[in-house]
């Protein structure tokens, strides 16, 4: 026993390097005499390895334990739990690959702005609807002239007390009175009409769409008789760079007649719903149709920069199907039933025209104020 | 979150120097650092405070005896070390719990670190081994062989807090508990 006790403390300095040289030469002489001795240095080399990691680990947890002590676990678990919106979910697990995202969408923006800088149209978009007080004092004389003369006529005073504020263009989307034209035309209205060869209607605005500049009006009036079918459609496609197009309006108190092709796909400063099309247009024009040579209507007229000669800007014609279809249908009295098959296909531009006429109307806005 | 964790961010150089040298402060740092991260990855995937702390504290310690072998190389962020091994270690404790290891929410790159984890799973398997022999040795065996090889008091230290007559008695019982404990430790 007592000799066990000596070797052990003999093998633990001799493995903790404690012997001096001559105690060291001795062990070392020993142990590779007695086998058994040999067994237990190996053994106790081991089991003191294993106890110099445990007690390195041991000492280790119990700093960290005193780090842990100093962190508010609770609340940050409160921050890091997974939460119950899906976004901020979404976010945090990808937050990475957002931020990539949103760099290349900054990088893209910037890139995209510089160009576009150095190239941007500088005009300004004028909307094409006709302020008629402000415009030359003969065509106010002569659209006067009218008045009195219808009111001579007719004894009916009705228009002749008031004068029109502003004027424009809108075509039929069904043969019962629906009448499309731009938004900005019938904005600031109190009462609008609607006038073509066979007379003039009273109307109203059933829907308007202020962002893609489209309105609906309704005739309103028990003279109204319905038009035949119409004889061109609505295009639901996209119309390509040099479709030739033409559009038919009121400027004046005649309808005339534009002709002209699709410029751009994208309107002023890259405006994605509308076309720049070449035509030469003027107030008044605003709201008349914009067809191809198949008869489809591809756009509405809104407007052109007032800078740039022969850039007029034209709604799509997909708008106005959204603006058809956001009507609430129980809401109206009958089914606005728009033309399925363009009559005008493979027709010369004046018999086109012909055809047309009756659909194209001259849009005067009253306005009190 | 990330603006707590990026706060007091000790750097790599920092960290790695301040463990080689021992030191407290440092440990303290990178415990701190990114014990919010881990926190974070186990949340979030079927565990709660018990497991990051676990985890974390397992993963601390893999990269402490990594850096004390002397072969942790700069090359990867200490950042994402320590996320890839504390999601190694998750993900094989959920594995043993058979609970679900598909649909794994990461937050940050992953490293591969099979190699570090088998030597850690292998140091693992000494520690418990100890753990549980020393457990099961009693006292006041336990206390005293922890005395001497863990807070390494001299017999001298221990013979007076345990108020043996003198050193050799304490002497004695020590090697009785040295060999009671080996003997476990060995057939275990």
């Amino acid at each position: 026993m007592r000799q066990d006790i000596e070797l052990e403390a003999i093998i633990e300095d001799y493995l903790n390097g404690k012997l001096t040289p001559e105690e060291q030469a001795a062990f070392e002489q020993l142990r590779s005499n007695d086998p058994m001795v040999d067994h237990k240095v190996v053994a106790h080399k081991v089991f003191l390895e294993s106890m110099l990691q445990y007690a390195h680990v041991v000492k280790l947890k119990e700093q960290m334990d005193m780090a842990h002590a100093q962190i508010d676990v609770a609340a940050l678990a409160e921050d890091l739990r997974p939460h119950p919106s899906k976004i901020i979910q979404f976010w945090r697990n990808n937050k990475s690959a957002v931020a990539v995202a949103a760099s290349f969408v900054l990088l893209s923006l910037v890139t995209l702005l510089s160009i576009h800088k150095s190239n941007q149209q500088e005009g300004t978009f004028a909307a094409m609807s006709k302020d008629m007080n402000q415009i030359k004092i003969t065509q106010n004389y002569l659209i006067r002239d009218i008045k009195n003369r219808e009111a001579n006529k007719n004894n009916n005073s009705r228009n002749a007390n008031n004068k029109a504020s502003f004027g424009g263009t809108g075509f039929a989307i069904s043969g019962n009175g629906y009448i499309v034209t731009a938004y900005h035309v019938v904005r600031s209205a109190d009462s609008i009409y609607v006038q073509n060869a066979k007379g003039a209607y009273k109307v109203q605005a059933i829907y308007t769409d202020p962002v893609n500049d489209v309105a609906i009006l309704k005739i309103n009036d028990k003279t109204f008789e319905s038009l035949p079918s119409l004889p061109y459609t609505i295009k639901k496609g996209m119309s390509g760079l040099g479709e030739a197009v033409f559009t038919l309006g009121f400027p004046k108190d005649d309808i005339v007649l534009g002709d002209g092709y699709v410029s751009s796909k994208n309107g002023i400063n890259g405006d994605t719903l509308a076309y720049q099309v070449a035509i030469p247009v003027n107030p008044g024009n605003s709201g008349g149709p914009l067809l191809d040579n198949s008869g489809n209507i591809v756009g509405i007229i809104n407007g052109k920069e007032n800078k740039t000669d022969g850039a007029t800007f034209a709604v799509k014609s997909k708008y106005i199907m959204e603006a058809l279809n956001a009507i609430p249908q129980d809401s109206l009295s009958k089914r606005v039933s728009y033309g399925k098959k363009s009559l005008l296909k493979g027709l010369k531009r004046n018999k086109q025209v012909e055809k047309m006429q009756d659909y194209v109307f001259m849009i005067k806005v009253y306005n009190n104020n | 979150m990330s603006i707590k964790i990026s706060s007091s961010l000790p750097t790599d150089r920092e960290v790695v120097l301040g463990i080689l040298n021992n030191s407290v402060e440092a440990l303290n740092k990178l415990y701190v650092a990114y014990f919010p991260m881990v926190l974070q990855f186990i949340l979030n995937n079927n565990g709660d405070e018990d497991d990051a702390k676990d985890v974390y504290q397992e993963a601390i310690i893999v990269l402490y005896n990594k850096i004390k072998s002397g072969s942790f190389e700069l090359s990867s962020k200490l950042k994402t070390y320590i996320y890839s091994v504390s999601r190694r270690i998750w993900l094989k404790k959920l594995a043993q719990q058979s609970r679900k290891t598909n649909n794994i929410a990461d937050f940050e790159d992953v490293l591969v670190v099979e190699e570090d984890m088998e030597q850690h799973e292998q140091k693992d398997m000494q520690f418990d081994k100890m753990k549980v022999a020393l457990d099961s040795l009693g006292e006041p065996c336990k206390t005293i062989i922890q005395d001497f090889y863990i807070h390494n008091q001299t017999m001298q230290d221990i013979c007076e807090k345990f108020g043996y007559t003198n050193a050799d008695n304490a002497k004695t019982q020590k090697y009785k508990c040295l060999q009671r404990l080996k003997k476990i430790f060995f057939q275990s």
